[in-house]
């Protein structure tokens, strides 16, 4: 089974949620594997305090022209929905590699066989790390000045499924574009972590629009629950069919907890309880499908 | 003179500084606000904007349709399709996930049966001029659920924003950037003059803020860096040795203030809401540091 961490907001506590919710769940026996699909800013590694391990290229296709082969038919440029491929007055073919979405529309449709050739180029990196909590992290990192996420999303989720152990739990970026819609792909749960300030509520409202439209079941992971008015999160989440399942105030613990590369999960601060009550009821959702 | 602030990490305070900036600069300077974070917009709503004066919706995002009609369940376009967004339903239909598609028209060209998948144009999101009740005018945007092209909402936007300022004479812009270093915040840092990086002190927003800051270094444009909460790791002082390593001149620190939550509670800059608190003096420093060293 798959679950989803999301929220649409940055800055959350996605992260803090999935992180410590791994830890609880695994303290409770349940073998998982979680995937850090925030692939512009992963950050799960640094909260669990491990260094990214076993990295591989996620290398994207380009096309390389022979130009002693082109007959400057322009096809290439016109099929490219990017404009990653410009042609000059006489139609000879230039590429653009960082609007390149790596897609073969180019290669399909060229009548010249060898004319497109392959190249590659790397566009970022994914990861898997053992943890020393019990689970494995899978981590997908999009390369500085690269634009495109949805391939390191792709790749990282193969990674993931490769590797996986149980429960397959992922991690998803701020937003509610098409990339973090292709993280929880396949969730038969999405956890929405949020916190009730009037921006956290909006953003809300788009990651529950999301979930209805996906057709998973949502919860709502209220945090700093105490930083402003936590009824219209439970308005809205009534609106949606959302449950709210955990409050968690604003907590220096927390902050103190990840500072120091320690989960609160396993920590006796108050805090810690919130998250074994999550786990248990996440591993009560999942019963024994793992 | 084009001013992009960004952090990478979410959540560090991006908008919150920002309202506050723009509300501290709007009597001397002209300018138009920009809210890039196309997929999760709130620089309207701190700045207490209700209506908006006019709306563009964003066409051109595309998406593939299969036409259970013609379609012969080859199976091609589920397998050629480089993003894994061709589905099959329960009663064995192709079927694209719309949610996911790139629109790159792959499944199209390789489709064995003309015209059973067609790429159609749809809305990915709408684009909004407000005039602010401080007077300045904000362009935003909302990027619709689900849907790709956030980077070509703010290239749109800014395109709307330089317009603004032509016509009516204005100085600067000054655009809020989306989290994370993908298309959104490239759109958002290409052709500035100068970026502004808000970090807070912890490891996750150091990692995340030297990779905008590897973006930026692309466009090469000089970089500044404002502390946020800046007490809350007296330990940590990696922002510091960074930005000290990379000759990045730290603008200034804003200590951890409830005030700034209280704020957002009450939808306005902290430092019109609660001029005297120490994060509004803070901020009220940053901003006589941007006036006399950039915007002159």
């Amino acid at each position: 089974m798959q679950i989803a961490v999301s929220g649409g907001k940055g800055g959350t506590g996605k992260s803090t949620v999935a992180t410590n919710l791994a830890v609880a769940l695994r303290k409770l026996g349940v073998k998982l594997t979680l995937a850090d699909l925030d692939v512009e800013a992963p950050n799960d590694h640094i909260l669990l305090g491990v260094e990214l391990a076993n990295e591989e290229p996620v290398n994207q296709f380009m096309p390389r022209f022979d130009y002693s082969k082109c007959t400057k038919c322009r096809k290439c440029a016109e099929v490219c929905e990017e404009h990653a491929i410009i042609t000059m007055r006489d139609g000879t073919p230039f590429l653009m590699p960082t609007l390149c979405s790596g897609c073969r529309a180019c290669e399909i449709v060229c009548p010249v066989p060898g004319a497109i050739l392959e190249a590659f180029r790397t566009i970022g990196h994914t990861y898997v790390t053992p943890t020393p909590y019990g689970f494995t992290l899978v981590t997908g990192r999009l390369r500085e000045g690269e634009e495109r996420s949805m391939p390191l999303v792709v790749e990282a989720r193969k990674r993931a499924e490769k590797v996986r152990e149980g429960l397959l739990m992922v991690d998803t970026a701020a937003g509610t574009g098409n990339t973090v819609s292709k993280a929880i792909e396949g969730s038969k749960l999405l956890i929405a972590v949020t916190e009730p300030t009037p921006l956290g509520i909006h953003d809300t409202e788009l990651i529950l629009e999301l979930g209805r439209l996906m057709g998973i079941p949502t919860w709502v992971v209220v945090n700093r629950a105490d930083l402003g008015d936590i009824e219209k999160v439970r308005a809205l989440a009534e609106k949606y069919g959302a449950q709210i399942v955990a409050e968690i105030p604003y907590s220096e613990n927390i902050v103190k907890s990840y500072v120091e590369g320690k989960p609160i999960a396993l920590t006796d601060y108050p805090e810690a309880e919130i998250f074994k009550g999550l786990a248990d009821r996440v591993a009560e959702f999942i019963g024994g499908d793992e | 003179m084009q001013i992009a602030i960004a952090s990478g990490k979410g959540g560090v305070g991006k908008s919150t500084i920002t309202a506050s900036l723009l509300y501290l600069l709007k009597d001397e300077y002209s300018f138009v606000a920009v809210d890039a974070d196309a997929e999760a917009p709130n620089l309207g709503l701190l700045l207490g904007v209700t209506k908006w004066d006019e709306e563009r919706e964003h066409l051109g995002a595309k998406v593939a349709r299969i036409n259970t009609e013609s379609c012969i369940r080859c199976g091609i376009c589920y397998e050629r399709c480089p993003y894994g967004c061709i589905y099959i339903d329960d009663e064995g239909n192709y079927v694209v996930n719309e949610l996911t598609c790139e629109g790159c028209n792959v499944c199209g060209l390789v489709c064995p049966v003309g015209g059973t998948i067609s790429l159609e144009e749809v809305r990915s999101g709408v684009i909004q001029k407000a005039t602010t009740k401080y007077g300045f005018p904000l362009i935003s945007a909302q990027l619709d659920v689900g849907k790709p092209e956030s980077g070509k909402l703010v290239t749109d936007e800014k395109e709307w924003a330089k317009k603004l300022m032509e016509e009516k004479g204005l100085e600067h812009m000054i655009v809020d950037s989306a989290a994370g270093i993908g298309c959104q915040v490239i759109a958002s840092l290409g052709g500035a003059d100068v970026a502004i990086l808000i970090a807070e002190p912890t490891p996750a927003s150091l990692s995340d803020v030297q990779r905008a800051y590897k973006v930026v270094q692309h466009f090469r444009e000089p970089a500044y860096l404002i502390i946020n909460k800046a007490d809350i790791n007296p330990d940590f002082n990696g922002l510091e040795k960074w930005a000290e390593r990379e000759g990045i001149p730290i603008l200034g620190r804003i200590p951890y203030d409830r005030a700034i939550p209280e704020s957002m509670s009450m939808l306005k800059p902290v430092v019109e809401a609660f001029p005297d608190s120490k994060a509004s003096r803070a901020i009220e420093g940053i901003a006589e540091t941007i006036k006399e060293e950039l915007l002159g």
